[in-house]
């Protein structure tokens, strides 16, 4: 009961937080019906899907302060998970997602334990390794199709299937992962003032203080890693029904893991508002660069030379991020 | 029963001898003085006794239970909380927060750690600064939070590793206080690590004195004080046996 209210209790931010959170999420409910183009509407159905993501990365490498730059491999053990149980044994994704969350948790635990032996950036590079590792191993690897990756055919079914999530038309898939979404606000926001909250916040300042309030510093880590692999593999399974053709290169590829990073960071670490920021910025610049330079100019590549630019600008002037910025216009601190 | 029992603890670096058989125990209640000159192994000693380092040899017994090589968190679980003499706070906390972390160790509920460390704050005189971050305090403040944030995880000995190293002479009043404070009225068993002499002279019942890892006087503040070893290890050879022909 007491998680339940404290996942509602905003009252820690001031008003005018409050007023423009309010009229962000109206905006993300009502969006469907303004007129809108079909990418307008992908662009905010992958704005939600990467908010979440950061969401989930903001547990272990905002609140925890622990840099994580292989999240894709959890992108890509959900997004198979869902659509080899669809494709072979004809499961639906309302039981595949949360086998494939506890697959990636599973996998989280294997690798978190021992690198969280590890401390900055020696754990930001093992956390690419492993990333990498898995998915050498998925492209070789026949039973999920290899490197030719997967395609759920769309003709077996008849849409709207909402138990299989299959769906014509966008406006279904934006519903759901809008329901992710909020809860996913909800949750986290419960996650930030509880007790794993508050001993996380205490080991990204310090970790021996830490261990003298008899805080187990690495099995917290495990457990943070193991939410926020969670988060990921769940829209994961949501991006396999939705992109509905996934091959490893698109689904577990070092580009996603850091434009997962980098989102959160953008948006600011440790903010419960950065990542949604964050998305919110770069999700449509990426979306809109590319359709606009890279495909007409032939410029293929400049949106990164972009968000490089971006992010050296952000860690120059304030490596909190925008929600940095904006506490600091404000003269205040960050929640 | 004593509440520390500390049996021929001896820590090696390598070749480097840090603590060598050191013995004492502690009584339930009791305000224990740790001087020695710098590098003699104090600091060592506490991360020994609550398993930052692991031992070379010898025992630490809390409250009954072999705790010798238990690790850090699992030491504090048992109600032996401390400071640290350098105390980063980089983060995002506030000085409620960071108590309420320590109150956290004892319950999950997130309302009742709120109310404890209020309460603490309360007690500890740092209600004003609840709001504020901890990295943008004085040191004299930021040494107060980590004494009630140490004491927020509800221990029974608290080892305080040089709380007064930096102050004025005005904030050391102050700290002393709220030793007094916690000790007397709220009844927690202490060791003070301290530099400032005229701190630990006056708050400690007993004194233990470390020189290059070795005890060498143990007794009340007094005594110790003109015992011929302590003089000579803080004001060097030559000095203590001036002080000793001019007393004779």
């Amino acid at each position: 009961m007491e998680a339940l209210k404290s996942a509602f209790d905003f009252s820690d931010f001031p008003r005018s937080d409050l007023i423009v959170a309010g009229l962000g999420a109206l905006f993300i409910l009502l969006f469907p019906l303004f007129p809108h183009s079909s990418f307008a509407m992908a662009t905010m159905i992958q704005f939600l899907m990467f908010s979440l993501y950061g969401m989930g990365w903001n547990t272990i490498g905002g609140y925890g302060g622990q840099v994580d730059l292989g999240k894709a491999q959890y992108v890509g053990i959900g997004a198979y998970t869902t659509a080899v149980m669809l494709i072979r044994w004809d499961i639906p994704f309302w039981i595949s997602m949360p086998i494939g969350m506890c697959f990636a948790v599973i996998w989280s635990f294997m690798i978190g334990y021992p690198l969280f032996r590890l401390k900055g950036h020696y754990f930001a590079i093992a956390t690419i390794a492993t990333s990498l590792v898995l998915l050498d191993l998925f492209q070789v690897w026949d039973f999920v199709g290899a490197a030719r990756g997967l395609e759920i055919s769309p003709i077996k079914y008849s849409p709207p299937d909402f138990w299989r999530l299959i769906f014509k038309e966008d406006i279904y898939y934006y519903y759901v992962i809008s329901g992710f979404f909020f809860v996913g606000i909800f949750y986290i926001n419960w996650f930030r003032n509880s007790r794993l909250g508050f001993q996380l916040r205490c080991i990204k300042d310090n970790e021996d203080v830490a261990r003298s309030l008899g805080i187990n510093v690495h099995w917290a880590k495990i457990k943070t890693y193991a939410i926020a692999t969670a988060f990921v593999s769940m829209v994961g399974s949501f991006h396999a029904c939705y992109i509905k053709n996934i091959e490893p290169e698109d689904t577990m590829s070092l580009d996603i893991s850091i434009l997962i990073a980098l989102m959160a960071m953008l948006g600011g670490a440790g903010s419960l508002w950065g990542p949604i920021i964050g998305a919110g910025v770069l999700i449509p610049l990426k979306s809109y660069l590319k359709e606009w330079l890279g495909a007409r100019a032939g410029l293929l590549g400049i949106d990164l030379i972009i968000y490089a630019l971006i992010i050296m600008v952000i860690s120059a002037v304030e490596p909190r991020g925008i929600w940095g910025v904006i506490e600091r216009i404000r003269g205040k601190r960050g929640k | 029963m004593s509440l520390l029992e500390v049996h021929n603890l001896t820590k090696y670096f390598g070749g480097l001898c840090a603590n060598h058989d050191i013995s004492f125990s502690l009584e339930k209640g009791e305000l224990l003085g740790l001087i020695g000159p710098n590098g003699a192994g104090k600091t060592t000693l506490f991360n020994c006794i609550c398993g930052y380092y692991p031992v070379t040899s010898g025992r630490v017994i809390f409250d009954g239970e072999d705790i010798t090589h238990l690790r850090a968190y699992e030491v504090a679980r048992r109600g032996l909380a401390r400071t640290f003499q350098v105390y980063v706070a980089s983060g995002d906390l506030n000085v409620e927060e960071n108590v309420m972390v320590g109150a956290f160790m004892r319950n999950r509920s997130r309302m009742r750690a709120r109310a404890e460390a209020r309460e603490i704050l309360k007690e500890l005189k740092l209600e004003p600064l609840a709001q504020n971050l901890v990295s943008e305090l004085p040191v004299a403040a930021q040494k107060r939070v980590a004494m009630a944030t140490a004491l927020a995880s509800g221990p029974k000995l608290l080892l305080l590793d040089e709380v007064a190293a930096g102050l004025n002479p005005s904030e050391i009043d102050e700290i002393m206080a709220i030793i007094r404070h916690i000790h007397e009225d709220l009844g927690v068993t202490i060791i003070l690590i301290e530099h400032v002499m005229e701190l630990v002279m006056r708050v400690s019942q007993r004194v233990i004195v470390l020189e290059s890892g070795r005890k060498i006087a143990e007794g009340e503040p007094q005594v110790v004080a003109k015992d011929p070893e302590v003089i000579k290890a803080y004001l060097g050879e030559r000095y203590a046996k001036e002080q000793m022909e001019t007393r004779t």
